[in-house]
This record gives structure tokens, C-alpha cells and sequence, in this order.
């Protein structure tokens, strides 16, 4: 009975949340729009993430390239298959890995740190303090990291899918001995357009998922250094939760 | 502004914190708030200021219930500083994230006047001390210009000299400027420097109330108890 109890608890607690943050989407687009905008504030945000992400959106490009094209060979080459692998190394990174990677690792880097900074915020009545300066709070902490995330998304995980497949290509040339004009002309002749398109119109929406679950999380903690942990921490799980449901959907779509 | 309240009241779960509060805040007047640690007085605050919504009762800014907070400024009793930001752009908040720039001379003298050297100007909230926080974020609320002015503590954590000081400025701002000032504080010497009235809040009503000058004179018996200690060392 009391198992019972506990679910029903659970799933309406997930609907009242469900519910409050569609409601927080909403307000995003509703704010949006009103004034002030804070146009550099926005910039400055944009390039901060944009620089701060660059070293580890690299390093996931260069070892999932890299990881890709052992793997495959591991597989592939039981089958005297090996001439698909710059195929393969390509089209799971840009369709599939790239975006994906790139959301759990910017969820991790970016999404804790905008979290665990907004219920900072909160909890010292920094929030408050704002609404006493004549500002439009949210458009001060809530647009310029939904924006930056959503429209810096797209560029990295484009970085991701170059790298990559850079990290493939050094792999299959200088460890499993493919050739290197083939192995460039097999990556360029496979991949298309739309492949492409799909990996980042998934990071767009991964962007947006992420940064909207942080904002969330980081203005509704609860109070105390605990508050700012447990934000943190949903933030995180959340968005990463979400990232790979969303990426089965959007999988889907594009199929 | 005249701010007069009227029956409010607000609970926090089974807290009932503020029971029945009615009070009025005279126009261009400095008014003090006084009550033991937890009685509801930063709550009361931010309810007139509207950052937190009552429960029951009606607040009248110049007889109106609606009012453009704009107007007010409020300084936090943990200063509430933004700590990403410099000294510089916490105080001068409103013209930084405007995008304008000219603003040093004024934050200069912003600091000058609440005793604080131009050393500071570049540094973050993290740099600097307790009490010097306190100052920046007082120079912050100052700095918009408010028609009232809203002060949780300000003198709390200072040294005998500097909170004379920041009792000489708040004087000074509230006849000059011809600002409404509204004080928290457990600094009896500073209410009866810098007040005109007084409301002590105890049990989530008020206790007490009159004019700062009277107030070591009240009759009341809980007040009384409240102002044993600075009344014991005045007769000493
Ligand atoms: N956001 C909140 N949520 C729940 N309870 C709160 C909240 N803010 C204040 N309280 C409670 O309201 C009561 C009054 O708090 P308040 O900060 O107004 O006290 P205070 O009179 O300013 O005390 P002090 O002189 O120590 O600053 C306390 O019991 C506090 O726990
Ligand atoms: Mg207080």
C-alpha cells in the first residue's frame, strides 16, 4: 500500500514540476520581449561560456573520434568491412554522438555552474537586491544564459563533429594504417547536408533544455548552502535525463 | 512618502511571524524599527517593499496600493552584493548595466561618503571586510536617488567611529535630500540620534510606538525590558 502511495507521490510531484517548468518556458518568451534588454550583458555571457567550454568540447571531439575509429575497426574488420569506418566515424559523430556528448558535457561544465550560481544568488538575496535596482531580473540571469547556451550549442557541437573527425582520421592513418587521401575522400563523399543539419538542430534543442532546467533549478533552490547543492545537482540530472530522451525523439523525427 | 499599514499579517508554514501589524510611515520622517532577533522586522521590510507578498492587510503608499518601487532603494542586512561584480559596478548598478560609462567621479564620491577610500573601487566583494561591505552596499542604495530609503542594520558591524559616521549620513540624507528613511537596528544610540519615531515589534504586533526622543521615557513594560541594558549603562 504504502509502495503504491510512494509512487502516486512521486509522479505527481513529476507533473507539478513538468507543469512549473513549462510555465518557466513561457515567462522565457514572454520576458524576452519586454524591456531592457541588456545587450552587451548578453554578449559578454555568450563569449564568457563560449571561451570557458572550448578546452573540453576539444578534448570530447579529439578522444570520441579517436574511440570511434578502434571500436569499429574492432568490428568491422571481422567482416573485411575496414573501408566503412571513415564512414561510420563520421555519421555517428555528427548525427549522434557529437550532439549528444557535447550536451552532457556542457550540462555537466556549464549547467552546474549556472545552478549552483543562481541559488547562490538567491540565498544571499543578491535575486532581491536586483529587483531593488530597478532591473528586470530575469533578463539579467535567465535570457542571457538561455541565449548564449541555445545559439553556442550548434557552434560546438560543429567543433565537435571537425575535431572528431580529425581525431578518426589520426587514428585510422598513423595506427591502423589506412591511406589518407581515402580515408578523407570516404568521410567528405558519405556525409550529407542533413546528417549535418540533424546533429545540430538536436544541440540547439539540447542547449535550450540545459539551460532552461539550470535557470530553473538555480532560482527555485531551496534555501541554505544545501539549497545550493541539491540545485546543482537536479540541474545536472535533469537536463541529462532529458538530453537522451530528447535524442531518442529527435531521432526519430530525422530518421 | 506617507506609508501607512493596515492589519498585516504573514506566515511561513505554521510561522506566524508578522500578526497584526499596523503602523505609519510619516513622509520625509526617519522611522525605526525595533524588536528582539527574529521578530519579523527584515520580513516587514520586504513586504512594504514588495519583494515578499503579505498574507492579510493592505499597505497605502500616499494613500494609493499601488506604487513603482522604482522609488525606493533598501539596504540588505548581509549587504547583498553582487560578487561577480567590482565595488565600482555593484554601486553604480544602475548606470553599469545600462551600458554607461561615466560613472567613477560619482561612485568616488559615493564612497567617500559613506567613509570608504577609492582603493576599493576595483575591488570584488570577496576583497573586502564585513563592515566595509556594509558601506559599499549603503552606497549602493543610495546611489539611485531613492524617495525612501530602506536600511536593515546599517550600523550593525562597525566601529564606534564608522557607525557614527554612517549615522552623521543618514541625518544628512534624510533632511538634505528630503528622502523617507525606515531603520532596523538594535543600536539604541543610533535610533535616538537619527529617529524621529519608533515601532517595536514584539509577538508579530506592535508593542510599542512613539516619538525616538520619549522613547528611554515609555511606559511600556516589554519595551522597557527591551531597553534595560542601554538604560542600566546610561545611569552608570
Ligand atoms: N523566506 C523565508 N522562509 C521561511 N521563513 C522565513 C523566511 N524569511 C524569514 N523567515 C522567518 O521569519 C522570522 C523573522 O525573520 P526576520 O529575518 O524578519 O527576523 P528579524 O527580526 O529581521 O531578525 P534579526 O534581528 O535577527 O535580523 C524568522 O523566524 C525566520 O525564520
Ligand atoms: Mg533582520
Amino acid at each position: 500500500m504504502q509502495f503504491i502511495e510512494s509512487i502516486g507521490a512521486t509522479t505527481l510531484n513529476f507533473i507539478r514540476v513538468i507543469g512549473k517548468i513549462v510555465l518557466f518556458i513561457y515567462l522565457f518568451f514572454r520576458f524576452i520581449f519586454k524591456p531592457k534588454f541588456y545587450f552587451r550583458h548578453n554578449l559578454k555571457y555568450f563569449i564568457e561560456i563560449f571561451i570557458s567550454s572550448i578546452p573540453i568540447i576539444a578534448l570530447t571531439g579529439i578522444f570520441s573520434g579517436m574511440v570511434l575509429a578502434l571500436q569499429s575497426y574492432t568490428g568491422f574488420s571481422r567482416f573485411s568491412a575496414e573501408s566503412a569506418i571513415p564512414n561510420i566515424v563520421v555519421l555517428t559523430l555528427t548525427r549522434e554522438l557529437g550532439p549528444v556528448l557535447t550536451g552532457l558535457m556542457i550540462s555537466a561544465r556549464v549547467g552546474s555552474a549556472i545552478a549552483a550560481e543562481i541559488a547562490t544568488m538567491r540565498v544571499t538575496e543578491q535575486i532581491d537586491a536586483l529587483k531593488t535596482l530597478n532591473t528586470n531580473y530575469f533578463n539579467y540571469l535567465v535570457t542571457p544564459r538561455v541565449l548564449s547556451l541555445t545559439l553556442a550549442m550548434p557552434i560546438f557541437v560543429t567543433i565537435v563533429d571537425f575535431i572528431g573527425v580529425a581525431g578518426g582520421y589520426l587514428v585510422s592513418v598513423y595506427r591502423l594504417g589506412f591511406n589518407e587521401n581515402m580515408y578523407l575522400i570516404n568521410t567528405i563523399d558519405f556525409i550529407s547536408f542533413s546528417d549535418y543539419l540533424s546533429g545540430v538542430i538536436k544541440a540547439t534543442v539540447f542547449g535550450f533544455i540545459i539551460s532552461i532546467i539550470s535557470c530553473y533549478n538555480g532560482l527555485y533552490s531551496k534555501k541554505g548552502a544545501f539549497g545550493v547543492g541539491s540545485a546543482t545537482t537536479n540541474a545536472v540530472v535533469i537536463s541529462s535525463i532529458l538530453i537522451l530522451i530528447f535524442n531518442y525523439f529527435l531521432t526519430e523525427v530525422f530518421f | 512618502m506617507e506609508i501607512k499599514i493596515e492589519k498585516l499579517s504573514k506566515k511561513f508554514g505554521a510561522n506566524h511571524v508578522l500578526k497584526n501589524i499596523n503602523l505609519l510611515i510619516e513622509k520625509n520622517k526617519s522611522t525605526i524599527i525595533l524588536g528582539k532577533s527574529g521578530c519579523g522586522k527584515s520580513v516587514l521590510l520586504k513586504i512594504i517593499y514588495q519583494l515578499i507578498k503579505n498574507d492579510e492587510g493592505s499597505i497605502f503608499y500616499d494613500k494609493k496600493k499601488i506604487v513603482d518601487i522604482d522609488k525606493f532603494g533598501m539596504l540588505f542586512q548581509y549587504g547583498a552584493l553582487f560578487d561577480s561584480l567590482t565595488v565600482a559596478e555593484n554601486i553604480a548598478f544602475i548606470d553599469f548595466i545600462d551600458g554607461k560609462k561615466n560613472y567613477k567621479n560619482k561612485v568616488i564620491n559615493s564612497l567617500k561618503e559613506v567613509g570608504l577610500s577609492a582603493d576599493i573601487y576595483d575591488k570584488y566583494p570577496s576583497e573586502i571586510s564585513g563592515g566595509m561591505k556594509k558601506r559599499v552596499a549603503l552606497a549602493r542604495a543610495l546611489f539611485k536617488n531613492p524617495k525612501v530609503i530602506f536600511l536593515d542594520e546599517p550600523t550593525t558591524g562597525l566601529d564606534p567611529i564608522n557607525s557614527d559616521m554612517i549615522n552623521e549620513l543618514i541625518i544628512r540624507i534624510i533632511k538634505k535630500k528630503k528622502m523617507t528613511a525606515v531603520t532596523i537596528t538594535h543600536d539604541i544610540q543610533s535610533a535616538l540620534k537619527t529617529g524621529d519615531n519608533y515601532f517595536f515589534l514584539n509577538n508579530g504586533v506592535v508593542e510599542d510606538s512613539g516619538k525616538c526622543n520619549l522613547m528611554l521615557k515609555s511606559k511600556n513594560k516589554l519595551m522597557n525590558e527591551f531597553l534595560l541594558g542601554v538604560k542600566k549603562l546610561q545611569n552608570s
